[in-house]
C-alpha cells in the first residue's frame, strides 16, 4: 500500500510495505517537482517552437537556423532531464539484502544491492561541509572503506530518514536498539 | 548561591586536539569540567588534515571540525563573512545559548565572536597570551581585538598580569574582565614514589625550543652551570628551530653525558619526564602564566623560572625561585634552588597543589562569568554600533561598516535558509553498559 507518511517542503516520504509471500518493503524519498514552474517552462519553449516556425515560414535561413538551434536545444534539455533524480529508493528484502535504487526522469534506473550479512551498521551520520550541515543516513559495509550512502543525491531532513533508519536496523538486527537519541529537556 | 541554569554552550578556536598545547588543554579539560557540572558543551575548530566532520570526545564532548583550511600558524583564513552560514548552522542546531571563544591570535574565534554578536547571542571571551603593543603585527592584532571586544558580554583572563595587557590592549573596562587562572590535573601529575636518589641533581627543562621561551637563555645558563657544579645533570625535552643551538652548545662544551636531548616529548609522557627530575627550568621570555611550571610542582619538582609576565602569580614563594631573563641571575637562581632542594618535600608539595588548582573549581568561576554575560541586556544594533564608533576615528567608522554589512548578510540568510528549516540536534545521552 503506498502512502505518502511524512513530508516537508522539499520532498516527501513513502512506505512501501509489501505482505504476502514475498514481503519486501521499500522506502522512497520523491523530490517534490514544483508544478508551476514545470508547465511554464514548458509554455515559454512552445512559444519558442511556434516564433521558430514563424520565422521558418518569413525568412527560410535565419528561420531553419533558429529551428534547428531549437531543437538541438530541445534535445539538450531532454537529455539534461534525463540525469535529473525523480526519487531514490531503500528496498529491504528481508534475510536477504537491500537494493538502493535511484530513479530518473528519463525512466532510467540504477540499482545496487548489498547482501545482508555484508551490512554491518546502518548509520545516521552529521556532514560538515564549509558552509552547512546535514544529515545521511549511510551504511557500513563489510570490506568497504568507504561509507555506503543510502541516498546519493537527495539531502532529505532526518525525520524523513529516522523510520528509513530504524527499518534497516531491524533487517540488519544490529546490536544497538533503533530507539531516538533522548530529547533535551 | 542558587544552582546555574544548564547551559549550552559552544567554545570557539583554531587550536585544539589533535594539537597540544596550553589553550588546547584548557579548552578540553574545562569542557569537561563544564559537562560534568551538567552543561552542553560543543566544540568548533577548524579540519586538521583528514579529520574533519563532528566527532566524539570522552564524556559526549561534540567537536565540529569544519573543512576551513588553516593558512598560517593553525588560523583559518579570515573571509570575513565566509564563516557566517556554518556558525549559524551550529548555533541553531545545536540550540546554542553562549559562546565562549579563546586566545586572540584564533582568527575563527574573532570571526564566531562577530557573527555570534549579530545573531544576538551573548559571548565571552578568554585571552591565553600576553602582546605587545609596538610592532606592526601587534598593533594590527590590538585593533582587531578591539574590535571583538568592543562588544563582548565578558572577558576573562588567566592572570592579574594578562588581565592588564588584555585591557590595555583593548580598551575593554576592567570591570568586564575576570581573572581565572589555568589549573593543573593533579591526578595525573603525580610525584615518583620515591625520588631520584644519589649525588646527581637533575634538571629538566621542557618547552618548545623557539626564542619566545628563552632557548638562547638555556645554550648561555646550561654550561654554566655544569662548569659550576659537576654533579648536576641536565634533561631537555622538546623540538623547535633553536634545536640546533643547544646542539651546538653541547659539542663546543662536550657535555654530550651531561646534558640529554629528549626531542619532541607526546603530553602522555611528559609525568615520566618530570619525575626524573629535581628541579624544573623555565627560561620563557614571555607568558601570562605557565601551566608547565604547575604541571612540574604538582610532580614535586621545586622551580627556577624567569621572572616574566604572569609567572610570579601562579607558585608560592617556597615552590619558585625567580630570576631575571638574563643568564648571570639565573645560573644565581640555580644554586640558591639546589641550596634549598634539601628542604623539599616533593609530595607535600603535590598535596598543596591539589588544594590550590583544580580545573572543576576554574568551571565553577567560569559558570559564575557564564551567568553574568547571560544576564547582559539585549541590545539593538543601533546601540551595538555606537562602541564600535568609539574605536578610533577611522577604524570605529570601518567597524561599523563590517556590523552593518555581517547584519545585512544574516538578515539575507534567514530568507533564504529559515531557520525552521535547520533540525535541532537531538542531545546524544551516554549508555553505561552494566556487566
Amino acid at each position: 500500500m503506498t502512502k505518502i507518511q511524512l513530508a516537508n517542503s522539499r520532498f516527501f516520504y513513502i512506505h512501501d510495505d509489501c505482505e504476502g509471500p514475498h514481503p519486501v518493503d521499500t522506502h522512497h524519498i520523491v523530490i517534490k517537482r514544483n508544478s508551476a514552474w514545470v508547465s511554464l517552462a514548458h509554455l515559454f519553449v512552445l512559444l519558442l517552437f511556434i516564433k521558430a516556425i514563424y520565422l521558418c515560414l518569413l525568412n527560410g535561413t535565419l528561420g531553419t537556423i533558429f529551428l534547428l538551434s531549437m531543437l538541438s536545444s530541445a534535445c539538450l534539455v531532454k537529455s539534461y532531464y534525463g540525469t535529473l533524480i525523480e526519487k531514490e529508493s531503500v528496498v529491504i528484502i528481508p534475510s536477504l539484502g537491500v537494493q538502493l535504487e535511484a530513479h530518473y526522469w528519463g525512466g532510467r534506473v540504477v540499482c545496487s544491492f548489498i547482501p545482508i550479512d555484508k551490512i554491518l551498521q546502518p548509520v545516521l551520520n552529521e556532514n560538515v561541509t564549509p558552509f552547512t550541515c546535514y544529515w545521511s543516513l549511510v551504511l557500513l559495509v563489510c570490506g568497504k572503506k568507504e561509507l555506503i550512502l543510502a541516498f546519493k543525491v537527495v539531502k532529505p531532513p532526518v525525520k524523513l530518514l529516522v523510520p528509513i533508519w530504524k527499518a534497516l536496523c531491524a533487517a540488519t538486527c544490529s546490536g544497538e536498539t533503533a530507539d531516538s537519541p533522548a530529547e533535551d529537556k | 548561591m542558587g544552582d546555574s541554569k544548564r547551559q549550552r554552550i559552544l567554545m570557539v578556536s583554531d587550536f585544539f586536539y589533535p594539537n597540544f598545547g596550553g589553550v588546547e588543554n584548557h579548552i578540553y579539560l574545562l569542557s569537561q569540567c563544564l559537562i560534568k557540572l551538567g552543561h552542553k558543551v560543543v566544540v568548533m575548530t577548524h579540519a586538521y588534515g583528514n579529520r574533519s566532520g563532528v566527532r566524539y570526545m570522552t564524556g559526549g564532548l561534540k567537536v565540529y571540525y569544519v573543512p576551513w583550511k588553516p593558512f598560517l600558524m593553525q588560523n583559518t583564513l579570515p573571509t570575513f563573512y565566509g564563516t557566517l552560514p556554518i556558525i549559524r548552522t551550529i548555533l541553531i542546531r545545536e540550540q546554542i545559548s553562549l559562546v565562549h571563544g579563546h586566545q586572540a591570535f584564533s582568527t575563527l574565534c574573532h570571526e564566531a565572536l562577530m557573527h555570534a554578536r549579530t545573531m544576538g547571542y551573548k559571548v565571552v571571551f578568554t585571552d591565553h597570551s600576553l602582546y605587545g603593543f609596538a610592532d606592526v603585527g601587534s598593533i594590527h592584532m590590538n585593533k582587531v581585538l578591539q574590535f571583538t571586544l568592543a562588544d563582548v558580554s565578558q572577558a576573562i583572563c588567566v592572570s592579574h598580569t594578562s588581565k592588564e595587557n588584555t585591557v590595555l590592549r583593548s580598551g575593554l573596562p576592567p570591570e568586564k574582565v575576570y581573572v581565572i587562572p589555568n589549573a593543573v590535573d593533579t591526578a595525573m601529575f603525580k610525584p615518583a614514589a620515591e625520588r631520584p636518589s644519589g649525588n646527581e641533581i637533575v634538571i629538566v627543562v621542557i618547552s618548545r625550543l623557539v626564542y619566545r621561551k628563552g632557548a638562547d637563555l638555556l645554550v648561555e645558563v646550561i654550561p654554566e652551570v655544569c662548569r659550576m657544579y659537576p654533579n648536576v645533570r641536565f634533561i631537555v625535552g622538546g623540538d623547535g628551530p633553536k634545536r640546533v643551538r643547544l646542539e651546538e652548545m653541547r659539542e663546543k662544551h662536550s657535555l654530550q653525558d651531561r646534558v640529554e636531548m629528549l626531542g619532541a616529548v607526546p603530553h602522555a609522557r611528559v609525568r615520566s619526564v618530570l619525575i626524573s627530575g629535581h628541579i624544573f627550568l623555565n627560561s620563557s621570555l614571555t607568558e601570562a602564566f605557565c601551566i608547565a611550571i604547575l604541571e612540574a610542582a604538582s610532580c614535586g619538582l621545586l622551580t627556577v623560572s624567569t621572572r616574566v609576565g604572569g609567572v610570579p602569580e601562579v607558585l608560592p614563594d617556597d615552590m619558585i625561585v625567580l630570576a631575571e631573563p638574563d643568564p648571570t641571575d639565573m645560573v644565581q637562581a640555580i644554586k640558591k634552588a639546589i641550596s634549598i632542594l634539601p628542604m623539599i618535600d616533593p609530595q607535600d608539595m603535590h598535596n598543596r597543589m591539589k588544594k590550590l588548582y583544580d580545573w572543576h573549581d576554574v568551571a565553577k568561576r567560569t559558570e559564575i562569568v557564564y551567568d553574568r554575560a547571560l544576564k547582559c541586556s539585549n541590545q539593538s544594533l543601533l546601540d551595538r554600533l555606537s562602541r564600535y564608533l568609539a574605536c578610533g576615528a577611522w577604524a570605529g567608522k570601518l567597524f561599523c561598516l563590517v556590523m552593518i554589512i555581517d547584519f545585512l548578510l544574516w538578515r539575507l540568510l534567514q530568507l533564504w535558509k529559515p531557520a525552521e528549516d535547520i533540525e535541532v540536534v537531538p542531545d546524544i545521552v551516554l549508555s553505561h553498559d552494566e556487566d
